[in-house]
């Protein structure tokens, strides 16, 4: 039997039930790796020994009847953002380049005591900045679905990971559409989940305000499993909110009334509005009831998500010095000015860019041109949502608005490459939860729908996506 | 409004990051455009709208209890005695 | 010309158990380099601040005894900038350009006798680690960093510039340091525990801030010497630059900065991971709670229950230490006025002026509350007079022993028995046989006979019955 196709929740089952071992699981999915790796590039370390050990941790677990979780022996890879104590945690950056961080982060501590298995560690963005993982130290990571295209970005090693069966799930980071773009790009299931539900302990901060911690899956039932096992309050998270949902993977009876936003649309590739009309077709004929929406401030969503980033990105990054941790260059004779001016010029392109765009909006006299009313529109933008959402469960739109594109092809022009942001990033504005769900193909590319809900409504978006994954078959994984 | 080399150099020193003659020509040309953008924000009607904040009740707030972390959190070998040993200051 | 002096008093909060943001101990003075850090305050990747409540608590205490308003919400920002002492090259602080969002604002304090002066601000901040030379700054070939003091809950005062003497800064100075110290905030006993810049301007000219003054006497020192530099080159036309001086201890100057003191760009912003707290209608009423007696109610307390003068019981609660030790002695014995007179005039005088301005004033002494209560019970009780208690007490302050354990020892306890007294009476007559002679008609003779009499028992003799014996034997034998 090939293990290494079998869905998360496929997995757990089979190890409870001894089907086979978690041990000969993570054996095949590490000769995955090593058959697929060399052209898909998702991983920057890979766990060998520590998942072997775990997995035989959870089979002697099974055998003697205790209780081992309900992801028990689930091959799950985390994003080298997220911090796992004794494994390097690089962010694709030669400034991280040997990061041993002596602590696990939260989630990551939740998994395992969940049963899962870290089977290693997803590429990215250097510290996940970008839509397209090629801004990686450790090389650009490949599409699946054609591997002359990129896999989105930033959590392109995460979701390239899923859909190249390398492992069942993925943790992932979205700060402006990082795990949503790629689950797009790679047709597979990724969630931005409401600000404040998932402890961000651990996860390496580019910009705070912004981001969560997602999973990306091949089943709306895995990432369900995953959200249960990593949701909720977190002592070591101030911004995280006092609750521990449960979410249900089952198919709905309800119906949802959906607003398709014109805006999304407006601006997409047709290819792509064609698979997003189609997929309103399929949901009407379920008996949702879906209608065209506007959602105008949209207009102004990047340039406040980029000032907001930027910012607090020019800040979060300011600590690496390398002096307490780094990479290997002695400060012996240096001026320490001189030193870190020295250090943090390897920083790659597209960090550098964003440090300095950073300190240009905080700088003094345009913090009120700038920060402050990029705060101001995600009040705006919120209390928009908040109006839609009082006649919609849902709104609807594509993730991206353009299929994966060539390597190469935007990384010469910040402002092309940020443009395609621009459907992600108001649930990281407004702190609502999004969800990127297969939504079928175009020329063999893949098209991702999104939906968003009212914040703490992953529920009615899980259920949306149960319902559209039960009535279509849009492939998760391509061969390979 | 018109980036120029010296203005990124300067938000270099500001940001402690040393930039080669050709990344200052780079990100000047690059930088402005952005902030071209980024001036979207100025035709937004805002005066009335309060930022988004998040807020949270003092009695949630950490207890003052004194834990010992059971590790050496530091991952630099340029040590001497406990130190770390960082660059000269003049 | 007149001058304008404006102050910042940081002062850590070792009242708190735990660092501002994290739980690492605030008791880092005397531990191994970077042994007391975890990897929130060391700095690490993907760590987030956990705020303390009780630092916001005592900070609170601070703002409310300074009559400050503390508002219903408070937020941190982040102050950036690079220095090797800040592991994230960040200062967690507070800042109240866009509403007000520090501990407390617009307060005023009265000192001294009926001055006054306006607080702008409290605020609440993370101390930043500590850099230590082989030699000096300029020429160590590196720095070496402990961050075991990174993240210590600080808190800042900044006075609006209402002072015009530096006399008055130090009478305010010791206002704040008794205020904390009652408050139990703060122990200004440890080293560095409090630290105060100063901005001197003269006859409306630019500011100049002064730093690195270690101590408060200094800083009377560095204002008296910047005040008389601005003087003098404002008398000579010579226009006087915004800068930052800093206090050369060895030198007893103020100097230029050799850093270059860029202008600095801090790029404020709220901090994202600690949302804004609210603090509530209770906490106003928690403060109070948990506020204890301030100096100026003990001081009326003082003379109004206790009887001491203003001027004695100014001299205690200047000094909590002071204020303490005087209570602990009168309550085992109930002699206040004879108390706070033995610990004022007399054993001040045996604390040297170096542990006076470390505020350690009974450190190094062996006398407790005890000994000055039993001392005052003796003189009290006529069991010695006041000039051998003093000698009894000089005693005590050396050995440690007990006063009762000294005056049996050196019998110097006054001499009761009158046949004893009428043996040194009868001893001097022999020996001062003119003075007797004339002792009969000369009243001052007689006074003349008491001293040779006193000076015989080492002044154990009780004065008024020896005069008695006196002329009772003159006139026995007249
Ligand atoms: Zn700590």
């Amino acid at each position: 039997m090939e293990l290494f196709r079998l869905d998360a929740m496929q997995v757990a089952d089979g190890i409870k039930k001894r089907e086979f071992s978690a041990e000969e699981y993570i054996q095949q999915l590490l000769e995955r790796i090593d058959r697929v790796e060399p052209k898909v590039n998702a991983f920057i370390t890979i766990n060998r020994k520590e998942a072997i050990d775990k997995a035989r941790s959870i089979d002697k677990k099974v055998r003697d009847g205790e209780p081992v979780g309900p992801l028990a022996g689930v091959a799950v890879s985390v994003k080298d953002n997220i911090c796992v104590k004794g494994i390097r945690t690089t962010c694709a950056s030669k400034m991280l380049e040997n990061y041993v961080p002596p602590y696990s982060a939260t989630v990551v501590i939740r998994l395992d005591d969940a049963g899962a298995i870290v089977i290693g560690k997803a590429n990215l963005d250097e510290f996940a900045m970008g839509t397209t993982t090629e801004f990686s130290k450790h090389g650009a990571t490949r599409n699946p679905w054609d591997i002359s295209r990129v896999p989105g970005g930033s959590s392109g090693g995460s979701a390239a990971s899923v859909a190249s069966l390398e492992c069942a799930v993925s943790l992932g980071s979205d700060t402006g559409g990082s795990v949503r773009c790629p689950a797009s790009f790679c047709s597979v299931i990724g969630i931005k989940p409401t600000y404040g539900l998932v402890s961000r302990y651990g996860l390496v901060s580019y910009a705070n305000s912004l981001e969560q911690i997602g999973p990306a899956g091949r089943t709306v039932a895995d990432v369900t499993a995953v959200m249960n096992a990593i949701a909720g309050s977190d002592r070591n998270d101030h911004t995280t909110l006092d609750m521990k949902p449960d979410y249900s993977s089952r198919v709905p009876d309800r119906r949802f009334r959906i607003g398709i936003v014109k805006e999304f649309l407006s601006g997409a590739d047709p290819e792509v509005a064609k698979v997003v009309y189609n997929a309103a077709d399929i949901l009407t004929k379920q008996g949702c009831k879906c209608e065209e929406v506007s959602l105008g401030s949209v207009e102004y969503a990047l340039a406040s998500y980029y000032t907001i980033a930027m910012a607090e990105a020019s800040s979060n990054l300011a600590r690496y010095d390398n002096v307490r941790y780094g990479f290997e260059m002695s400060s012996e004779g240096y001026e320490w000015n001189s030193y870190y001016a020295k250090v943090r010029s390897n920083f790659g392109e597209e960090v550098k860019r964003r440090i300095i765009v950073g300190s240009y909006v905080l700088s003094s006299g345009y913090y009120g041109k700038y920060y402050l009313k990029a705060q101001q529109v995600r009040s705006i933008l919120k209390q928009e949502l908040k109006s839609l959402f009082k006649t919609y469960d849902l709104l609807m739109g594509p993730t991206m608005p353009i299929l994966p594109f060539k390597m190469g092809e935007k990384i010469d022009d910040p402002i092309k490459m940020y443009l395609v942001d621009i459907d992600t990033v108001v649930a990281n504005l407004a702190g609502t939860p999004a969800i990127s769900i297969p939504g079928g193909f175009s020329g063999g590319l893949p098209v991702g729908l999104q939906l968003m809900a009212d914040e703490f409504q992953e529920q009615t978006m899980l259920d949306a996506a149960s319902l559209f994954e039960s009535v279509t078959h849009v492939q998760r994984s391509p061969d390979l | 409004m018109a980036v120029t080399k010296d203005q990124v150099k300067h938000l270099g020193w500001l940001s402690r990051i040393e930039l080669s003659d050709d990344e200052l020509a780079l990100y000047a040309g690059q930088i402005e455009t952005i902030i071209k953008y980024l001036d979207k924000l100025d035709t937004v009607p805002l005066q009335e709208v309060k930022p988004v904040v998040a807020s949270k009740k003092f009695s949630d707030l950490r207890d003052d209890v004194a834990v010992e972390f059971e590790a050496d959190p530091l991952g630099t070998s340029y040590r001497k005695e406990g130190f770390v040993k960082g660059p000269r200051m003049v | 010309m007149e001058t304008k002096i404006g102050l910042e008093i940081h002062c850590q909060l070792t009242g708190a158990k735990s660092k501002l943001f994290c739980s690492c101990s605030c008791e880092y003075r005397g531990k191994e380099a970077n042994s007391n850090i975890c990897p929130t305050c060391a700095g690490l990747p993907g760590t987030l601040p956990l705020l303390s409540r009780r630092a916001v608590e005592l900070a609170g205490m601070i703002s409310a005894a300074l009559g400050c308003t503390v508002p219903e919400e408070i937020a941190f920002y982040r102050k950036n900038y690079f220095y090797p002492d800040l592991p994230k090259n960040f200062q967690l602080t507070q800042y109240n350009a866009y509403g007000i969002t520090s501990m407390g604002v617009d307060g005023i304090m009265q000192y001294g006798d009926g001055k006054s002066a306006r607080i702008r601000r409290v605020q609440l901040e993370e101390d930043p680690g500590r850099l230590v030379y082989e030699g000096s700054m300029e020429t160590s070939p590196y720095a070496l960093i402990d961050y075991n003091r990174a993240g210590v809950p600080l808190v800042e005062i900044v006075t609006e510039p209402d002072f015009a003497d530096p006399k008055d800064v130090r009478l305010f100075l010791d206002k704040v340091t008794s205020l904390i110290e009652h408050l139990g905030v703060c122990d200004t006993r440890l080293e560095g525990s409090v630290r105060c810049d100063a901005n001197v301007s003269v006859g409306g000219g630019n500011r100049v801030e002064i730093k690195n003054v270690s101590s408060f006497a200094d800083v009377e020192k560095a204002l008296r010497y910047e005040i008389t530099r601005q003087n003098s080159m404002a008398s000579r036309d010579i226009e006087i630059k915004s800068e930052t001086r800093h206090w050369d201890d060895a030198r007893k100057l103020t100097k230029e900065s050799r850093t270059k003191e860029e202008e600095q760009d801090y790029r404020y912003f709220p901090e994202p991971d600690v949302p804004s707290i609210v603090l509530g209608s209770e906490f106003p009423s928690l403060v109070s709670r948990s506020m204890p007696e301030l100096p100026d109610k003990r001081k009326e307390r003082f003379i109004s229950k206790h009887g001491l003068s203003p001027h004695v019981a100014q001299v205690l609660i200047d000094n909590k230490e002071l204020a303490d030790f005087f209570e602990t002695a009168m309550s085992a014995h109930y002699l206040p006025r004879e108390i706070a007179n033995w610990i004022v005039n007399d054993l001040m005088g045996f604390v040297d002026e170096q542990q006076k301005e470390e505020r350690s004033i009974l450190a190094g002494l062996k006398v407790t509350p005890g000994h000055i209560a039993e001392l005052a019970r003796l003189v009290d009780e006529g069991t010695i007079n006041r000039s051998i208690a003093q000698q009894v007490l000089a005693q005590a302050v050396k050995t440690g022993e007990m006063p009762s354990q000294v005056v049996r020892k050196t019998h110097s306890s006054r001499i009761d028995d009158s046949d004893e007294l009428g043996r040194v009476v009868d001893s001097v007559f022999k020996a001062e046989q003119s003075a007797v002679q004339d002792a009969k008609s000369n009243a001052n003779a007689a006074n003349f006979l008491l001293g040779k009499v006193m000076a015989a028992t080492k002044g154990r003799a009780d004065p008024k019955a020896a005069l008695e014996l006196i002329h009772k034997k003159l006139a026995e034998q007249s």
